[in-house]
């Protein structure tokens, strides 16, 4: 409307009179309609305003038809001005293009100024004429570049032709030097063949030169701690004139390759180190771990991809002979092989016995120091290290003892704080983890290859007189005794050997129990069945529960293992079980079920409670296997055997005496612990048997002079036999005849006939004086 | 535990193979010494306090129970930390004094409360008895390892057993003493001797005052009956006797070794009077028999039995123990009342404290003290003296 108005204000102010006069109109009809009068007048502005619209619709009309026109004007107007505007983007855009290109030639450099030309006064001297006359081009500039260029083609040709001969110099002289490679490599096998030659010669003239010059040079590339064995060993050698032998063995090349490989990782891992210095200043623990764990995938030994990472051995390994030292024969006899490996992650030695002839007990070296079974590994970055995965002594017979890192001279904190802190511990709580150097001079002090080089020397003895004696035990002879001075060895026993067989090795129960079955077989078929069939139950349930720690009776095995127990159990019970069942012991079972009876108003609770204790005495069985584990290490390696001595009594029967001996591996230094039992298992003998036992694990080991100790079994069996002996000779004549009380008091020696006092004390000891000897029976003065 | 760290020779640094092989027959040793007796020391307190502990290596040692029961359930405290059964040791126990009383085993001991000085009597197997002031004992603060320590102590009394003189002045060996007991109105210990006698001594002179004869073997046991100015001893004859302590004569003679069945008769281990001095029990080598002290008959009597070794009356109860791992309650007519396990294999010494705590002594050297309810207190190995020379 307001355009209409703009454009066209003739027609607008039309519209505006019509519309003012409308206005009039219609407030004079408003008017008179308030005053309510003359309708006529009404009629009249009625016409009027009749009129008025008329005229406001054609001025509408002519308004519309006006806008029309222009409208068909202006669009016949639009036409030529988008021609001209396309016209004139094409332009645009063609100049655009022209700029463009132009800007490419600009652009455009050539390849010549990157050619190394000959500069120009090189080519005006030294270029042929042909070059030089020919006229390229009509630009004098162009045409010296091009005859340039071409001149620059010329020479390189001709550079590439020498060259080409160069090569075909060059390919001559290498088949010459490849021919002269091959004779000198083939040299080196005839050197040896000869030097194979020279051997006889050598040896015959008594010089081992090669064969120390090629030790020496293969213990270069030992690792440190088997280094430190090697070269403590040979000092020993060199130095005191030990009857020992080392060899290096394993391949030196591999051991090449893997200090190469050591020396690479260290760089590497210094470069390492420098980064994450970088990136934090202090890497703690947890990260190093994961480092060295990172480690074992990245770099793998060839050699040694079968043994899984952390077992990696060091190629190279050190073969110890050691020889009888006390043989003053040309020719000592050898005693043990030992072989020493390096378990290059975890930075511990192990020691593999080797045996060439018999196939003797390779653990014959466990507990060589005490508590040292190898089957763990020593120090605490190992364990940590390798987690529980590993297990010594399945894979072969190689061990981590303890003594193999002090003779290495890894030194290690132990793992339990030493309680008594005196001098000797506080030295080795200074030393510190894998600190070689520092600490030799205290290794020499220490003489540590001395005293492992005897404890080996001594163990091994000790093991071979062992053996001998449990032959001859096995064959059921008495062992012979090369010491004569003791009662024993003059006493022929009247008892006989009537059994001998292994138990089994002691925390091995399952082989234990084959064993015992296998001896089943072996029962002699004389003896009596019935005794026999009842030992046999007796040894498999005892080898199904484990010793206990206290030397005890056999027969009441049962009863010590619950009994040690009992106090925790009721301790721990005592606050939540009501007081008086406590009294009831599961030993007591039976005997206790009969009297409760009559108790039944007084303690109700009492039954029940017992059959809980039942129940838990049963557990305690089970835990007591456990308990014996907990302190392992003497009884690592031990061997158990089961004998029968048996006297015949004429009329009477046969008197039975069951024993038990347990032979630590430390025998003799730990020497065999015997525990007796009759077949009856009656109580009277409790004591009687508990100072037979006393008498063999205690009292005569003093008797013995050291240097007899490894045939201190055969002594143990002997004396035995004439305990046997006299204890059940006596008792049954004591029995028979009166003593008078004139006699009385007065005690005889062992010999004497007469009977006179044969007991005495509280515990009833027998009288024994060992003639000659002083030993005082029963207890040490 | 501690023992062993400390025994042990080291490793392959400093090996000293001479102590490693004195720490294994030390600990051998522990495990066949025998504690023949244990009494409790007479206190003012009502619970006990020390224990005193005779043993076969000659030694009179005392020990203070709370810390003994202490040490043990913080032992027990560690397993539970730990998770672990470490069941296979009692603890060691250290001893509060620890002296030499005797060459060879001490068998006995008791204490003679005199006023506020009490003497603590041993006897033992060299046949000597002994009289020591148990003030000095306990103030002595002997160091177990110092070997020196233990002859330090001199005894108030001592006195040996004779020697009986054979033709041509030829000397017996010095009998052992096995028992003694102690009558403090006399104000005279008796001891029972190995020579089938046994003595009365004049704890003031010192003099010997009575010898009684009569036993055809040596004797185990003494006790006194204050009240009729009797003693009472056992012996190896199998035979019980009562004797008139101003007589020196046997006034009556018990057969208590002698089973009904078999005609074997068996020693008598122990005799014990109850409170009234009206009841007299028996151990012997096949179980325990009851008599009667006013009619001189037997109540009851039990054969098929493990070897009683050592008895005492609780109240009216008889508790016996022998060389089974149990200690057994009797009532007076005979009837097994209750069977507590205790940890030594075969038991010496039994004692009663009068709050109801037991006290059983025995082989391995092993004490198990049980509270009056039957529970296990502690059990702890005795230390030995280190006179391995």
């Amino acid at each position: 409307m307001e355009a209409n108005e703009v454009a066209r204000p003739t027609a607008h102010q039309l519209l505006e009179e019509t519309r003012m006069e409308m206005e009039d109109v219609a407030s004079k009809m408003l008017f008179i309609k308030q005053e309510g009068s003359s309708k006529s007048e009404l009629r009249e502005l009625i016409t009027q305003m009749s009129l008025h619209f008329i005229t406001l619709r054609k001025v509408n009309r002519s308004i519309l038809v006006e806008e029309d026109r222009i409208k068909a004007e202006t669009e016949a107007a639009k036409g030529p001005v988008d021609t001209t505007t396309l016209q004139l983007h094409n332009l645009l855009y063609e100049k655009n293009h022209y700029l463009k290109a132009i800007k490419a030639c600009k652009d455009f450099r050539s390849k010549y100024p990157d050619i190394e030309l000959v500069p120009e006064e090189e080519f005006f001297s030294s270029a042929p004429e042909e070059i030089k006359g020919k006229a390229m081009a009509d630009d004098v500039a162009h045409d010296l570049m091009l005859k340039r260029l071409n001149f620059e083609l010329f020479q390189r040709k001709e550079l590439c032709k020498l060259h080409e001969k160069l090569e075909q110099h060059k390919a001559s002289l290498l088949d010459a030097i490849s021919s002269r490679k091959k004779f000198l490599s083939s040299l080196p096998s005839h050197l040896k063949s000869l030097k194979k030659a020279s051997l006889p010669v050598q040896q015959h003239l008594g010089i081992s030169h090669t064969k120390k010059l090629k030790q020496l040079h293969a213990a270069e590339f030992l690792p440190p701690p088997l280094y430190i064995v090697y070269s403590q060993l040979l000092a020993q050698k060199e130095a005191f004139g030990e009857k020992i032998e080392m060899e290096i063995l394993g391949s030196v090349k591999d051991a090449q390759t893997f200090a190469l490989q050591q020396v690479n990782k260290e760089n590497g891992l210094l470069s390492n180190l420098d980064n994450t210095k970088l990136e934090d200043d202090a890497p703690d623990d947890d990260e190093d771990v994961q480092r060295r764990r990172k480690r074992p995938k990245k770099n793998v030994v060839k050699d040694s991809v079968d043994q899984s990472g952390i077992c990696q051995l060091h190629p190279l390994n050190i073969v110890l002979h050691v020889y009888d030292d006390e043989d003053t024969g040309s020719k000592p006899s050898k005693l043990i092989t030992l072989k020493f490996e390096y378990l290059v992650k975890l930075n511990v030695v192990c020691v593999r016995f080797e045996d060439t002839n018999e196939k003797s007990d390779s653990n014959i070296l466990c507990n060589l120091f005490p508590d040292d079974t190898g089957l763990d590994l020593p120090h605490q970055m190992a364990k940590l290290y390798s987690g529980d995965s590993l297990a010594f002594g399945e894979k072969g017979t190689s061990y981590p003892y303890k003594w193999a890192q002090h003779l290495a001279g890894i030194d290690f904190l132990p793992e339990v704080p030493p309680i008594n802190v005196n001098g000797d511990h506080l030295n080795a709580g200074l030393i510190n983890v894998s600190d070689f150097s520092s600490g030799l001079a205290l290794y020499r002090r220490q003489n540590r290859v001395q005293t492992i080089l005897q404890r080996i020397r001594s163990r091994k003895k000790a093991q071979m007189a062992l053996v001998e004696q449990l032959d001859s035990l096995a064959k059921l002879k008495w062992p012979s005794l090369i010491y004569e001075n003791v009662p024993w060895a003059l006493h022929a026993p009247l008892c006989t050997l009537q059994k001998w067989s292994p138990a089994g090795l002691i925390p091995d129960s399952s082989f234990s129990a084959s064993i015992a079955g296998q001896a089943t077989n072996n029962v002699d078929l004389d003896m009596d069945r019935r005794s026999v069939t009842s030992w046999e139950v007796e040894s498999a349930r005892e080898d199904g529960e484990l010793p206990t720690a206290l030397p005890v009776a056999t027969m009441p095995v049962d009863a010590a293992a619950s009994l040690l127990s009992e106090p925790l159990q009721l301790v721990d019970r005592s606050r939540s079980l009501a007081l008086m069942s406590k009294n009831v012991t599961p030993m007591s079972m039976v005997k206790t079920r009969s009297f409760s009876k009559y108790e039944d108003e007084l303690e109700l609770v009492l039954d029940s409670d017992s059959e809980v204790e039942e129940q838990t005495y049963s557990n305690h069985l089970n835990e007591n296997a456990s308990s014996v584990v907990s302190k392992p290490w003497e009884d690592s390696a031990a061997k158990e055997f089961d004998f029968i001595l048996g006297r015949n009594h004429g009329k009477d029967g046969v008197v039975k005496l069951n024993a038990k001996v347990k032979i630590s591996i430390e025998y003799p230094l730990r020497p065999p612990i015997f525990s007796l039992s009759t077949d009856s298992g009656h109580s009277e003998w409790y004591n009687v048997l508990r100072a037979m036992e006393a008498e063999l694990n205690l009292h005569i080991l003093r008797v013995i002079p050291l240097h007899h100790e490894n045939f201190i079994l055969a002594h143990q069996i002997r004396c035995l036999a004439m305990l046997l002996d006299f204890h059940f000779d006596r008792h049954d004549a004591k029995r028979k005849s009166t003593t008078s009380v004139i006699d009385v008091g007065l005690c005889t020696p062992i010999s004497g006939m007469i009977l006179t006092r044969s007991v005495r004390g509280r515990d009833r000891r027998k009288m024994i004086s060992w003639n000659g000897v002083g030993c005082m029976p029963g207890y040490p003065s | 535990m501690a023992t062993e760290q400390e025994g042990t020779g080291g490793d392959a640094r400093c090996w000293d193979e001479e102590r490693y092989r004195k720490s294994i027959l030390q600990e051998r040793e522990l495990r066949c010494r025998t504690v023949f007796r244990t009494a409790f020391a007479p206190s003012q307190n009502p619970n006990p306090e020390i224990l005193v502990v005779a043993s076969s290596d000659g030694s009179l040692s005392s020990y203070s129970l709370p810390s003994c029961i202490a040490s043990m359930s913080q032992y027990q405290q560690l397993d539970m930390v730990t998770n672990q059964r470490t069941v296979a040791d009692p603890l060691s126990a250290d001893p509060l004094s620890i002296i030499q009383a005797h060459k060879g085993p001490t068998y006995d001991l008791k204490f003679y409360s005199h006023g506020e000085n009490n003497l603590l009597f041993s006897c033992g197997d060299d046949g000597r008895l002994r009289g020591w002031n148990w003030k000095e004992i306990l103030s002595s603060h002997i160091v177990v390892d110092k070997k020196t320590q233990g002859n330090l102590l001199k005894p108030i009394l001592d006195l040996a057993n004779p020697q009986h003189e054979g033709p041509w002045g030829a000397l017996s060996p010095i009998p052992e003493t096995n028992a003694i007991t102690i009558n403090e109105q006399e104000g005279s210990v008796y001891s029972a001797a190995g020579d089938a006698r046994a003595y009365s001594w004049d704890i003031e002179t010192g003099k010997q005052k009575m010898v009684f004869r009569g036993h055809t073997d040596y004797l185990h046991c003494i006790s006194a009956r204050k009240s009729s100015h009797q003693i009472i001893t056992g012996s190896e004859d199998g035979t019980t006797r009562i004797w008139d302590c101003r007589s020196g004569l046997c006034t009556q003679i018990i057969q208590s070794g002698r089973n009904l069945k078999s005609k074997l008769s068996s020693w008598v281990s122990s005799v014990a009077i109850d409170s009234s001095e009206s009841w007299l029990a028996c151990g012997t080598g096949t179980g325990l028999s009851v008599w009667s002290l006013l009619s001189y008959e037997c109540i009851f009597s039990i054969g098929h039995y493990a070897p009683v070794q050592d008895l005492l009356f609780d109240d009216n109860q008889i508790v016996a123990v022998g060389s089974e791992p149990v200690l057994t309650r009797f009532s007076i007519n005979g009837a097994t009342l209750s069977q507590l396990k205790c940890a030594p294999q075969s038991a010496f010494s039994v004692s009663l404290h009068p709050s109801g705590v037991i006290a059983v002594g025995g082989y391995g050297a092993l004490v198990d003290v049980l509270s009056q309810f039957g529970s296990h207190l502690c059990t702890f190995y005795c230390m030995g003296l280190d006179n391995d020379s």
